[in-house]
């Protein structure tokens, strides 16, 4: 039984709200919790805190502990899910059995879709990288480098993850010279030798790398690249994975039917006019058509008041040289 | 002071080098991605591994770059913005694709004529006053008749009428009549989508046929006959003496058979069946699933007034008390 009360709307402020939050046609971006367990290791609260930088400003991040074990209950994921309407979930967790644990799980429906397990098994902060960073709210490039994300079950399914994570919602336009800042760059390590395909053991690392790229101008149209490590740098360990239920996964890759003319009246297309600076803080321009000074009230300074030329003032004109 | 190091570790961090690859690199320019679908080396792996990350992101990253540069772009107040096609991998929804809402009455008459709708602007142009008054809200036009001092009367009307109050009753009464409509467009939206989830859990499909619609129908209205009939009889006298209401479905009693006690002489025969039958029965055990007479329904129709009465007191119950169960739930 859902804790949750339905809200019936009082105001239109509140209708809008509501409307957002329903399905629709076209999704708005995916907003993601960060939120921790019972126990966490300094590693893993910094590794979340980079995450959670990264994801800006589609993240909540909630800094108290909960007692979370997303594996057994996915009860208190719902509920968060469905109160501050978030798809996509990060809890940090450390124990001895699994230390500097990430789990990150996905929602469909109000329901858990699937979840990955992921170790920090190295990891190196943002703050230690003495480099520029990038803006808020800017969309990263995604590359992933290795075969295993084609082929690999549990790999396809940390492709699919990262890129929802971070580039999930398909944007449909955007200014390339100003509009790409960084790059994550994910790759898998070979796999060893001696690995065992039925038990999934000794898997290779996962490794995540974001660098600032740097336009440099070249002879033709498409200019040549540098990059600087940014930060974070971490190195995953892969752990357990619970797949999708089948029925689940078919209706959440369900793909809306969309008439072209709704596609050219702009139907998904982004706000127009609203953007977000560099702070993080949502700006918009406001028109205004132009206003005649002559007719505003300014402030009233009554010792500026122009006063009408009265005829004694000549007449009590002072001699000031003596 | 030995920079030399220091000058190849700048120059290996910003090299603009870029590697080969064997398979070509898989864009996907609508979620701005690349893959690179070849095994990583396993020596340069082990060897220096940050560096050839870099090496391997340099290479995949100018390949995305170049074929985001190479896409259509149209020009704006900013500068070039390219237009992004849409993305080649699926990647799941939040939530599920919306449901399409019933039309309205309105909305249904207004596609068969092929009536468009027209947005109004709020302000309207008033000649008299020569400037744009609100047509609703605050000072608007619609209120006009009832702020008016003066009102010309036609000639058949009468002298004694207060024409402001009458106008203003008009408009709530307007008011009334349009949310009583929308009212009734909800409550047959919610009709509309309880029998479509009856129809699709029965395993049909998500349109009605004219047969399932005839069937709707048909156990609606029985229904209504039934609580009608419920009602009724929830009296103290069973609904006897109540004023007779025009229309009403009459009730129809179960009539109870009872065998006679006192048989006729000759005739056991009837008798020895009705044994032989029990003693079959026992033996075989009861064949067919007979439909649930839990309503108080009769084989032939009429309605046994005691169990329909008993049955719907224990659905109300069910379905109250797990409403109420339902208010206190886990709270942590």
């Amino acid at each position: 039984m859902s804790m949750l009360r339905t809200i019936k709307p009082k105001n239109a402020r509140v209708k809008r709200a509501l409307k957002e939050r329903e399905p629709q046609v076209v999704e708005n971006e995916k907003t993601a919790i960060f939120v921790r367990g019972q126990s966490t290791s300094d590693i893993v609260r910094n590794v979340m805190k980079d995450l959670y930088a990264l994801k800006q400003p589609h993240a909540i991040n909630f800094s108290r502990k909960n007692d979370i074990h997303p594996f057994e209950d996915t009860a208190s994921l719902e509920f968060f899910s469905n109160k501050n309407d978030a798809s996509l979930f990060v809890t940090g967790l450390h124990s001895k059995k699994r230390p500097h644990n990430l789990v990150f799980t996905r929602m469909f429906d109000g329901r858990v879709l699937d979840m990955l397990e992921l170790g920090v098994e190295g990891f190196k902060g943002m703050g230690d990288f003495d480099s520029p960073k990038s803006s808020v709210g800017i969309r990263p490039l995604m590359i992933f480098h290795s075969d295993l994300f084609d082929t690999h079950s549990k790999y396809q399914l940390i492709k699919s993850f990262l890129l929802d994570f971070y580039n999930g919602h398909a944007l449909s336009e955007i200014p390339l010279i100003g509009g790409i800042e960084h790059v994550i760059s994910i790759t898998a390590g070979p796999l060893p030798q001696d690995h065992d395909e039925n038990t999934d053991k000794n898997l290779p690392k996962v490794h995540f790398r974001v660098y600032t790229v740097k336009l440099l101008a070249s002879g033709s149209k498409v200019p040549k690249l540098q990059l600087t490590e940014m930060g974070p740098s971490i190195d995953f360990a892969v752990r357990r994975v619970q797949d999708a239920d089948e029925e689940m996964l078919k209706m959440a890759l369900k793909r809306p039917k969309i008439a072209k003319s709704d596609v050219e009246s702009g139907l998904g297309k982004k706000k127009k006019n609203i953007e977000t600076d560099s702070m993080g803080d949502k700006v918009g321009k406001l028109h205004l058509e132009r206003q005649d000074l002559s007719k505003m009230q300014g402030r009233k300074m009554k010792g500026l008041k122009v006063r009408k030329e009265r005829p004694s003032a000549e007449e009590m004109q002072v001699d000031d040289e003596e | 002071m030995d920079v030399a190091k220091e000058l190849a570790d700048y120059a290996a961090a910003n090299t603009t080098a870029v590697l080969d690859r064997p398979n070509p690199i898989i864009t996907d320019a609508g979620l701005l991605a690349a893959f690179d679908n070849t095994p990583v080396d396993a020596y340069e792996y082990g060897s220096n591994l940050n560096t050839h990350l870099l090496a391997l992101t340099l290479t995949s990253t100018q390949a995305l770059i170049s074929s985001l540069f190479t896409l259509p772009t149209k020009s704006s107040s900013s500068g070039p913005i390219t237009l992004l096609p849409a993305p080649s991998t699926l990647l799941p929804r939040e939530k599920p694709l919306p449901k399409p809402k019933p039309l309205t009455k309105w909305e249904r008459f207004a596609k068969e004529k092929g009536i468009s709708h027209m947005k109004k602007e709020k302000h309207v142009w008033d000649d008299e006053k020569q400037e744009w008054v609100a047509r609703w809200g605050k000072d608007g036009k619609n209120k006009e008749k009832e702020g008016q001092w003066l009102t010309e009367i036609k000639a058949g009307e009468e002298a004694d009428q207060d024409p402001s109050s009458t106008a203003r009753s008009d408009r709530k009464a307007r008011i009334a009549k349009n949310q009583k409509q929308q009212a009734a467009n909800i409550a047959a939206a919610a009709n509309h989508s309880s029998d479509a989830t009856a129809i699709s859990s029965r395993g049909g499909g998500s349109t009605l046929s004219q047969e399932q619609k005839k069937n709707l129908r048909e156990r609606r209205k029985e229904e209504l006959k039934r609580s009608m009939i419920l009602s009724k009889t929830s009296t103290a006298s069973l609904g006897k003496y109540d004023k007779a209401i025009k229309d009403e479905p009459k009730v129809k009693g179960l009539k109870r058979k009872f065998e006679p006690t006192v048989t006729n002489k000759n005739d056991f025969k009837g008798e020895k069946e009705h044994a032989l039958d029990v003693l079959h029965k026992l033996e075989t055990g009861v064949g067919k699933v007979k439909k649930s007479k839990k309503g108080g329904e009769g084989d032939e129709g009429g309605l046994n007034v005691r169990k329909a009465v008993r049955f719907q007191g224990k659905v109300d119950r069910a379905s109250g008390g797990g409403a109420s169960a339902g208010k206190k739930g886990k709270r942590k």
